[in-house]
């Protein structure tokens, strides 16, 4: 409740006037149950194609992906339109691979760190935002918005262009400030050196949101709690403990998840740096299910590791819903 | 006093972070040609041209390619917007039996990780015939904007009080009319925040504009940039250019709704 009431007061950038009208006013603004049979069914007509849609777009794709995890389905058997069963064949292919524990491991840690340092960093940023002098936190706001609009594979390619072995910026930087070591030097022969950069660039990319989101909720916070803290006469860290915490605790809750699901599914970047490589180094379970699946056509292994990315995927989601709805219960 | 001023200098020096790349995109798209590759430091230019946009306008697939964006997205988009409002509308003005499992499948479907279904859509659209054509990537892109359309207006309408519709309607308003002439017109700032964000979704999207379209008419500007060393080499001039190309629609909508965005995500996702 709070989160919600606090986003929605807070503009991040200054003085227009929160466009939306105060969204929670009461739970019921049901209407009444009419006598006429058009009046019941008009809701189920409203919801219909959105429904059908749903239900025909994302329901039967989920359905097929099990039931594909289960069949044997190379090009030959797409071509001749057999279905072949093989029972749990492609799961034991999977697992037994060391290559798919391997690239899972990687990809756990990539999405941890890279979450990590997003969402620490943005609520640094947001923090760090509420002293700043008007016009600096313009300026930063600004300068977070150019990142954020950017598209993905426009950052990418700038990025790209940026760590250049020979002409990039960086070398050259590094270069004029006495590392000589640095002059040609390639940021992409090595898995863990291209992921960083790859990590750096998700990072870059995703503060803009974390920050503007967390400083909205801190904006929201009323003054006279802070003003009860210094009274009292609690430190810093003791005022955000007491006050800033328990206040945005909830919205951080959320924004760690979104990024959390949006960074494991990342494969544009990953791609285009150096398609998974140096020989499949910086392969992450997105790249290897489309090496698998796409590349080599082998559907029904790809569909398995596809159901298994839907397990991790989808017990943090039930994790996080199941807090969710804990909370906010009665108001759906 | 002290702090403050170390706060800001903080400030600036992450405004300048997050700042530099569109910097660096932007002028080195404004480099003449022989100067983009050189050794020199050249952190500042010294002479502008436009050329390199010429060079980027006129690649080919450029033009037929952004032209695919614009239509996939745009379709995409206003299908979402369209059906996602009845859709949000019904959820929150109505009361009917299995309105709270509508309401959760919504909200399921949102976080829906469309990359994991890859391999079903491809199959699909390659049994309804449409791979290779952009009408697939319409619907992937329809299926992936929807949910957060309809949980998002959702928000937006529950946030208009329905005794201003109460209100038309004793004066004489049929429901419909009730709805276009008061909600709609109040729902406005939240249908464009919605919707830009949906079309930067789709606008972004690569998996599924990679995989089911192979044939260089039919690309859209993702794919076309990402294969930007076929079409430029190492003409970073003009790679930077298509990228400035690329990135000025969305950071438009950016800049019209940027106010608006953030509260519209947060307050969609955690209004039950």
């Amino acid at each position: 409740m709070t989160a919600v009431e606090t986003t929605e007061t807070a503009a991040p950038a200054g003085d227009i006037p929160p466009a939306l009208p105060p969204a929670v006013t009461g739970g019921a603004r049901k209407r009444r149950r009419r006598g006429s049979a058009f009046d019941r069914a008009l809701p189920y007509l409203l919801l219909a194609p959105a429904l059908i849609a749903i239900l025909w777009l994302i329901g039967w794709p989920v359905v097929s992906v099990f039931v594909t995890s289960f069949r044997q389905l190379n090009l030959g058997e797409l071509v001749r339109g057999e279905i072949v069963w093989t029972g749990l064949d492609n799961y034991t292919t999977v697992l037994q691979d060391e290559r798919f524990w391997e690239v899972s491991l990687r990809t756990v840690v990539f999405t941890v760190s890279v979450v990590g340092a997003s969402v620490g960093a943005g609520l640094g940023i947001a923090l760090l935002m509420r002293v700043l002098t008007p016009w600096v936190r313009i300026a930063l706001q600004i300068a977070m918005l150019c990142a954020w609009a950017m598209p993905i594979l426009a950052s990418t390619t700038v990025y790209q262009w940026m760590f250049d072995q020979n002409y990039g910026i960086l070398n050259k930087t590094l270069v004029q400030l006495g590392f000589d070591s640095f002059a040609g030097y390639s940021w992409f022969s090595s898995g863990s050196s291209t992921l960083s950069v790859v990590g750096l660039l998700i990072i870059w990319q995703a503060i803009p949101f974390l920050a503007f989101s967390l400083y909205a909720g801190l904006v929201g916070i009323p003054r006279d709690l802070y003003e009860a803290a210094g009274i009292d006469g609690a430190s810093p860290w003791q005022t955000f403990r007491a006050v800033t915490w328990p206040e945005i605790k909830s919205l951080l809750m959320m924004v760690t998840f979104l990024s959390t699901l949006w960074d494991f599914k990342v494969f544009a970047q990953i791609w285009v740096f150096r398609e998974g490589g140096p020989s499949g180094q910086s392969t992450t379970l997105p790249v290897l299910q489309y090496l698998e699946g796409i590349a080599k056509s082998h559907f029904g292994v790809a569909a398995a590791i596809s159901v298994l990315m839907m397990v991790i995927l989808g017990l943090i989601t039930f994790q996080y819903l199941r807090k969710l709805l804990q909370t906010e219960e009665g108001k759906i | 006093m002290l702090k403050k001023s170390a706060a800001n200098v903080a400030g600036l020096a992450l405004a300048l972070f997050f700042l530099f790349p569109t910097y660096w995109m932007i002028t080195t798209a404004l480099k003449p040609k022989g100067s983009t590759i050189t050794s020199d430091y050249d952190l500042i230019p010294f002479s502008v041209t436009f050329s390199n946009f010429v060079t980027a306008w006129t690649k080919p697939g450029f033009l037929s390619s952004l032209g695919n964006s614009l239509l996939v997205t745009l379709t995409a988009v206003l299908a979402a917007i369209v059906i996602g409002i009845t859709a949000a509308v019904a959820m929150s003005r109505f009361a009917f039996r299995g309105r709270k499992s509508f309401v959760l499948l919504m909200l399921v479907a949102q976080m829906a990780p469309f990359e994991a279904l890859l391999i079903p859509m491809f199959l699909m659209m390659r049994d309804l015939q449409l791979y290779e054509h952009l009408s697939s990537l319409i619907l992937v892109y329809f299926a992936v904007t929807l949910p957060f359309c309809a949980w998002t207006l959702r928000g937006f309408v529950n946030g208009i009080p329905i005794e201003l519709e109460e209100a038309a309607m004793v004066d004489g308003c049929g429901r419909w009319k009730a709805f276009q002439k008061v909600t709609l017109p109040l729902l406005g700032p939240g249908l464009v925040a919605t919707s830009v964000f949906a079309f930067i979704t789709a606008w972004n999207e690569f998996l599924f504009a990679k995989v089911l379209i192979r044939s260089q008419d039919l690309e859209t500007l993702p794919v076309w940039l990402s294969g930007f060393q076929t079409a430029f080499g190492t003409d970073w001039g003009g790679a930077m250019a298509a990228s400035v190309l690329f990135t000025v629609p969305a950071l438009v909508f950016f800049l019209i709704v940027q106010r608006k965005m953030v509260a519209g995500v947060t307050a969609g996702a955690v209004k039950g």
